[in-house]
């Protein structure tokens, strides 16, 4: 079937005119159709303008044109992503019925590369979460075990790309958000180097940490996404200046000599036995290959999560504030002036986990505890920070666990958010460094749920990142593999 | 028996800036306008948009701190202030917190046509966006909100509590608006709201060194609102005083209409406005040749100006004042100055007749087709007594508006000056016969009615006769 | 380590939200756990000036584009519109 091919295989076939743009949507339309009812990884499918899209691209090539590789292939996009025209929740009641009036960047390179939309993708609200079971849409479902959780906060998109409900989507990380949902699914997720992916048009969750990044089935695919959406851009101010090189023919150059980093903090923190051994297992399928691995100290691990808590909650408590009932959005009934029309369209319309968040990120920025809290958060994030740069002296790339645990099951962990918050130990250090990290498939638990390995590299070394994981993905016969669902 | 007081009063004044687009969008900056008709998803806070600084703005400011005498922290960022009102589509305002653009400056402003000046020391300046406006009609069902000046840039520029009086606030403020227009970095439109400020006011018997308790006050709208304000918050908090009371520390709003204030919070109120650094702008950092090369551009300002008006013109400090008020009206005499005009007659037609008929019209110097070249002529032909002085202010008039040539005027009007003596001996004998009592004033010795009976002759002949000749034949006949 | 009181009907306050006593605390509660996370760590040396003067912002130019987005669309989503505002309760001035 054509969903189950990776995107690289589908760009050379349309390109050669062995199918059409139309038939690849159909058929990812028509798996969507016969799994989603399960999996529910989608808020919104787009059908008809989907197929309009595919039609558009096939008349073009019809014509002769050149067009770029993501020609014609399914791309879903994360719901907290501006599509100007369609749906944007953030799985939110507070944006049940919100229609961006702009496309956000992304989506405008996307559309230029001639990419489809199927639809837009379930997601934990407003990004925050670890288990996609904060939407206030949807649960969804682990394709690998239905009873699971695909991990969050970009589950739908993790769960759709796994199940080929999509050959590709774009998710979000501010804490781990693309990185453990592509663990727990089993499937390829970059979180690219900070300014490297415009913002413009992602509804923002903590601004100095969020980024966009590709996730695939393959690192080649999750390439070949990144590829057309990075880059500099205007609207964006804290988009980098840099010149990226083609990551699709940046792979294949083997791990000889590739210095790889193997920081011991990241084997406490409650990772489980069996993600401790499938990780130092896949590093040393890559020492066999000729890398050189070393143990390395980052000392302030444990503490990047209070960081992490106190500086991501304090920008979400600003850049939350605007949803108001005022100018988009859920609006409360019945209320009695304007200080009753904030509160109750804001109570309402936000779940807990969101109003938790914006509680301490309130807290922390008040006065009287900035210093205490926000201040001592940034200078935490500086030496967090300045202990990668250090490590990186001596190493080129550092391997960890994405996840200190495999998918937990739905409901299991709602209740205790501390214990949801543990999901991220391990990635929200790379957030708080502003670095590229991938997560890719390493084995499975004994529950035979997917582990993944997470990649670490200095600012801008996606290339590297690239070249490692393909490198592994061959080694272990390559991931595409989707599961039966059910 | 009452004591003395003295009156301590700090500004927060807050300018629009004229920069062509807003402060984080490249909407047009511009007043007023079709209501949410001159905004985008930026300036109106759709999720997901994100704010892109004005180069402008940054150097409008650091030209601003040059001329204030700052320092200039080229290395710098700007924070969230955070508070939900509907005017304020973010929930948050960017601005700048704890390392603004220019601190630590200075202004001196003259407080009397005596050459009195005072030191006024400038706190801070920092840039920020302003909000929306409000909309109250009972037509409609709630308050409507447009967001057309969401956006717009501002800079805020703080004083130490260093003013004594409301005149040395409104001397204050005077200097402040007129450097903005030397700059040309605000159009200083007062009746459009494009600068607004807060006063704090306290008060301490004369001789305590501690100051009393400050209470700040809103929504003043005008300069002149500034004095009415200050002068009734000082009297308000000396009466309390007198009657035994005692200041609270609020925030009051100034309502000129009627002429009082009221709380619009207390100290318990005070907002925690929760400031943190824009995580979604970078460093601001403007290279240091950048920083010399706006010091070097600077205009010369006004006080500097008023100067060489007073020792290179010669001119009397009144005048000169009067003259550095505004830019164009400095520029315009500098300009005819320098094609000959004598000073003290380019400043009197300027400081008289023309800023009359501009503030009759409501118009500027630059909405006239005044030039220096014609300005010129007309003293030129006034001076020569082609024309009286009387007739220039007929040509003033038409060469401000009708844009006509002083000569075109002179002839199309025929204003040019009688000056044969036959024609005006019998005017004079006239204006003679039918004022015999002034003649006999004069006779008495009353030799000053002389001036009256000029008048009269000028206005027999329409203007148009030499008063100097006039004068003579007056004193020949009489005599 | 002394306990950090926080004032949650306070903070519930600055941000705009409404909650029942049992959810309130809990979140104390919840919150408490949090922040104890900041309190118990080791002092850590520096201070954080918000600065990076190394990765300046590239500002843009004072260039006017008028947006593409009409007021129909930018006023498309509010719940309340008249006149072309959006309305808000009537807010006594």
């Amino acid at each position: 079937m054509l969903y189950q091919k990776s995107a690289t295989e589908l760009s050379a076939m349309l390109a050669r005119g062995e199918i059409s743009a139309v038939e690849l949507t159909r058929s990812v339309l028509g798996r969507i159709e016969e799994t989603d009812g399960k999996v529910g990884a989608y808020v919104t499918v787009c059908a008809e303008d989907a197929l309009k899209q595919a039609a558009a691209v096939d008349s073009r090539r019809a014509r002769g044109e050149e067009l770029p590789a993501l020609a014609g292939i399914p791309v879903a996009i994360k719901d907290n992503i501006c599509t100007k025209g369609v749906l944007t929740t953030c799985s939110s009641k507070m944006l049940y019925n919100f229609k961006p009036p702009y496309n956000a960047t992304v989506i405008e390179r996307l559309n230029a590369a001639g990419a489809v939309m199927p639809g837009k993708l379930n997601m934990d609200e407003f990004a925050m979460g670890s288990s996609c079971e904060n939407s206030a849409i949807k649960l969804t479902h682990n394709p690998h075990d239905l009873t699971r959780v695909p991990g969050g906060s970009s589950g739908g998109s993790a769960a759709a790309v796994a199940s080929g409900e999509t050959i590709l989507a774009l998710g979000s990380d501010t804490g781990g958000s693309i990185r453990q949902p592509s663990s727990c699914c089993g499937i390829v997720g970059l979180k690219p180097t900070y300014g490297s992916v415009s913002r413009y048009g992602l509804i923002a969750f903590a601004s100095s940490l969020d980024q966009i990044g590709p996730m695939a089935r393959t690192v080649g695919d999750a390439a070949l996404l990144y590829n057309t959406i990075c880059g500099r851009d205007e609207r964006d101010a804290t988009s980098a200046h840099h010149t990226y090189p083609d990551f699709t023919k940046c792979m294949g150059k083997g791990v000889k000599g590739l210095r790889i980093g193997v920081p011991k903090e990241y084997f406490g923190l409650g990772v489980t036995k069996e993600v401790e051994k499938a990780v130092l297992e896949a590093v040393d399928a890559l020492r066999a290959e000729g890398a050189e691995i070393r143990e390395i100290s980052l000392p302030s691990t444990d503490a990047a999560l209070a960081a992490y808590y106190i500086i991501s909650s304090a920008e979400a408590s600003s850049n939350l504030a605007r949803f108001d009932g005022v100018k988009y959005g859920y609006r409360a009934r019945e209320i009695d002036g304007l200080i009753d029309l904030y509160e109750k369209s804001r109570s309402e319309g936000f779940g807990d986990e969101v109003k938790r968040r914006i509680m301490l990120g309130t807290f922390v920025l008040s006065s009287g505890f900035f210093d205490a809290y926000y201040k001592r958060g940034k200078v935490l994030q500086q030496k967090i920070a300045s202990e990668f740069a250090e490590a990186f002296e001596g190493c080129d790339l550092i391997a960890t666990p994405t996840s200190p645990f495999t998918a937990f099951r739905l409901g299991e962990n709602v209740d205790d958010p501390l214990k949801m918050y543990a999901a991220d130990i391990c990635t929200v250090t790379v957030n708080i460094a502003s670095l590229p990290a991938m997560s890719i498939p390493c084995g499975t638990g004994a529950d035979g749920m997917p582990i993944g390995l997470q990649l670490i590299g200095p600012r801008f070394s996606e290339a590297a990142l690239f070249n490692a994981a393909a490198h592994y993905e061959s080694l272990v016969g390559g991931f595409n593999k989707i599961p039966a669902i059910g | 028996m009452k004591k003395d007081y003295e009156i301590i009063i700090g500004l927060e004044v807050h300018a629009e800036l004229n920069t062509k687009s807003k402060i984080f969008c490249t909407c047009k900056n511009a007043f007023g306008g079709e209501v949410n008709a001159n905004c985008c998803p930026v300036c109106t806070g759709m999720p997901g948009t994100l704010p892109v600084l004005n180069e402008q703005v940054v150097y409008s400011c650091i030209r601003m701190g040059h001329a204030l005498g700052c320092t200039i922290h080229n290395i710098c960022k700007q924070d969230r202030k955070n508070y939900f009102y509907p005017d304020l589509p973010k929930a948050y305002q960017i601005s700048q917190f704890d390392v603004p653009l220019c601190e630590n400056g200075a202004l001196e402003v003259m407080l009397d046509d005596e050459g009195h000046t005072k030191t006024i020391g400038v706190t801070r300046i920092h840039i920020e966006e302003d909000a929306g406006k409000l909309i109250h009609d009972d037509n409609f069902s709630g308050s409507l909100v447009d967001f057309n000046r969401c956006g717009v840039p501002l800079i805020e520029i703080v004083s130490e509590p260093d003013m004594r009086s409301s005149a040395e606030a409104k001397a204050y403020l005077d200097t402040i608006k007129s450097i903005l227009q030397y700059l040309n970095i605000s159009d200083c439109k007062m009746q459009e709201g494009s600068i607004r400020c807060d006063v704090n006011v306290s008060v301490r018997p004369v001789g305590q060194k501690e100051f009393g308790t400050r209470v700040e006050m809103k929504n003043v709208n005008s300069f002149s609102a500034a004095v009415r304000a200050i002068d009734y918050e000082a009297a308000r908090q000396i009466e309390l005083l007198e009657d035994g009371g005692h200041v609270v520390q609020e925030t009051r709003k100034w309502n000129d209409a009627i002429g009082e204030n009221m709380v619009l919070r207390s100290k318990e109120d005070a907002q925690d406005y929760r400031y943190f650094p824009e995580p979604d702008l970078l460093t601001i950092v403007v290279p240091q040749e950048k920083v010399d090369a706006l010091r070097a551009e600077q205009p010369e300002l006004p006080n500097a100006r008023c100067k060489r008006y007073m020792f290179e013109n010669k001119l009397p400090r009144f005048d000169a004042n009067l003259l550095v008020e505004n830019r164009d009206r400095g520029d315009l005499f500098d300009a005819a100055a320098a094609l000959g005009a004598p000073a003290k007659a380019a400043a009197n037609w300027l400081n008289g007749d023309v800023a009359r008929l501009l503030g009759e019209r409501g118009l500027t110097l630059a909405d006239t087709k005044l030039t220096a070249e014609s300005l010129a002529e007309m003293i030129d032909a006034i001076e020569k007594k082609t024309i009286s002085n009387t007739a220039g202010k007929t040509v003033i008039e038409e060469i401000m508006f009708s844009g006509k040539s002083v000569s075109e005027v002179i002839s199309e009007k025929g204003l040019a000056q009688v000056s044969d003596t036959g024609a005006l001996r019998s005017v004079v004998e006239e204006v003679l016969s039918k004022n015999e009592k002034a003649v006999g004033e004069y006779k008495a010795g009353k030799t000053n009615v002389i001036g009256f009976l000029v008048g009269q002759c000028m206005r027999a002949t329409k203007g148009k006769g030499n008063p100097e000749l006039l004068r003579k034949l007056l004193e020949e006949l009489i005599g | 380590m002394n306990e950090i009181k926080i004032d949650i009907n306070h903070i519930a306050k600055l941000a705009r939200l409404k909650m029942d006593e049992e959810q309130a605390e809990k979140f104390a509660r919840q919150m408490t756990d949090i922040i104890g996370m900041v309190d118990s760590l080791p002092a850590i040396e520096g201070t954080a000036t918000g600065l990076d003067p190394a990765n300046p912002m590239t500002l843009r130019p004072d260039v006017v584009v008028v947006s593409e987005t009409t007021r129909e669309e930018i006023l498309s989503n509010a719940p309340q519109v008249e006149a072309g505002c959006v309305v808000v309760p009537r807010i006594v001035e």
